[in-house]
């Protein structure tokens, strides 16, 4: 009865970490689109929600890897994946409070891996699994998106460089409709798949499924309804940053950057790395401003973007370890889970009534 | 050993794969871009053997976008 109120408990909060991926991370999909006036706000943000949603379907190599590769399903409870849980979106908030795009697929990991140190040591981790197919991934991805997104800007302006701007400009605003959808169902086929693989991997720890197993089919449609909802309801502070505050782009730079963030995400995707969206995208558009003119980049908003990247993983660590040492002390049962729960619940309405009282949140186009 | 072989030529696969669509995409649509300008221009400058050279150019390039578009799409759901 204990393990069930766990597992219930762990599934209500993976949903709800989906729901604040959505809500942080895919403000990155669409600040683009949203910057250079391919797309109004609203449509931009319905659009990545229903993208975001099919996109959940495409596949589930990236919740198998999440779900067997990274930490020992054997030593694994339910209470860690909880606790791993807390930790994420402990550091999504904080991260969302001061307007900063970190990445919620590396506080996700970061979180379970501190969690599953704090309850079973380094043994639970599975070292190989979280060089190869997360640590190195991480670092390549964003430098990849860079390097696609600055060969795609110099490639389009050398092809239509003497063309007249009005069509060059309508041409790739309208290509951003193609980019950014595309960018939109790449993150929903990466990023809800993480919530899938923690959900399956409880699940696994719970004994209601056997080792290796693949998602159920109620897990990927309630992981999938929740990352849409979560991008549908916005999260205006991190595209004004992105958009606007690390470049101002034109058409054409959104596309490459989108297209460069896609490619890069949609192959991650393929053979199961489990990417963050955030760094890939924000790689892409600082590497269309580089391409362009390097000055062009505000370098010292990118500086602390990166900042934060850097500490995801290992501040999600320690938060999601801290949360497993506050659930033990209540036993072993549910009533640590709850406790926290309740406790985690408190500092996301702390959190909200402190941004109410700064004021509503400023829009990309008003930046 | 072997799982980080199978990591690297993973990894080798998706830098090849991201670099090859996103460049190639990106230049097939300049070219469409560039094809519709042209056609335009020359459309009203009376040059019609030119402009439909130019029309013809983009449909090529925007028929190359599509083709990637679909063919990374089967490529994602057929794993």
């Amino acid at each position: 009865m204990s393990a069930d109120v766990i597992l219930v408990i762990v599934v209500v909060t993976a949903l709800a970490f989906d729901f604040t991926n959505g809500f942080h991370d895919t403000a990155n999909v669409v600040a683009t689109s949203i910057s250079t006036g391919a797309a109004r706000p609203q449509v931009a943000i319905g659009m990545a929600s229903l993208l975001n949603f099919v996109g959940a379907f495409i596949s589930i190599s990236v919740a198998a890897t999440v779900a067997n590769d990274v930490v020992n399903a054997d030593v694994i409870t339910p209470t860690i994946v909880f606790a791993g849980l807390i930790g994420a979106i402990a550091w999504n908030l904080i991260t969302w409070s001061f307007g900063l795009p970190s990445s919620s697929s590396h506080a996700l990991i970061g979180g379970v891996v501190g969690s599953a140190v704090a309850a079973a040591g380094f043994d639970a981790v599975l070292a190989d699994g979280l060089v190869g197919k997360v640590l190195i991934p991480a670092v390549i991805a964003p430098v990849l998106a860079f390097l696609a997104a600055g060969m795609g800007i110099g490639i389009v302006y050398r092809v239509v460089g003497r063309q007249r701007p009005g069509i060059v400009s309508r041409g790739f605003k309208f290509g951003q409709i193609i980019s950014g959808g595309l960018l939109a169902l790449a993150h929903g086929t990466n990023d809800a798949q993480k919530t899938m693989g923690v959900i399956t991997l409880a699940l696994i720890a719970n004994g209601s499924l056997g080792a290796n197993a693949d998602p159920p089919l109620w897990v990927i449609v309630s992981a999938a309804a929740a990352i849409a909802l979560g991008t549908y309801s916005g999260g205006w502070r991190i595209i004004r940053t992105t958009g606007t505050r690390i470049i101002k782009m034109d058409a054409a730079q959104g596309f490459s950057s989108q297209g460069a963030g896609a490619a890069v995400i949609l192959a991650s995707t393929h053979f199961g790395f489990p990417l963050s969206t955030t760094h890939v995208i924000n790689g892409g558009v600082m590497g269309a401003g580089a391409g362009k003119r390097l000055s062009a980049v505000r370098w010292g908003v990118a500086g602390n973007i990166v900042t934060a990247w850097l500490l995801t993983l290992p501040a999600a660590a320690a938060i999601g370890a801290l949360a497993y040492g506050l659930t033990r002390i209540f036993g072993t049962g549910a009533l640590g889970p709850v406790l926290v729960s309740l406790m985690s619940v408190s500092l996301i309405v702390a959190v909200f009534a402190r941004r109410a009282q700064r004021g509503a949140p400023v829009p990309a186009s008003s930046g | 050993m072997i799982a980080t072989l199978v990591e690297s030529r993973a990894l080798l696969e998706t830098v090849v794969a991201s670099v090859v669509a996103s460049v190639g995409v990106t230049f097939a649509f300049s070219v469409a871009i560039w094809g519709v300008g042209r056609f335009a221009d020359l459309s009203r400058n009376d040059k019609p053997l030119a402009a439909a050279a130019a029309a013809a150019v983009a449909s090529v390039a925007l028929a190359c976008v599509a083709a990637a578009l679909v063919a990374g799409i089967i490529v994602m759901t057929s794993k």
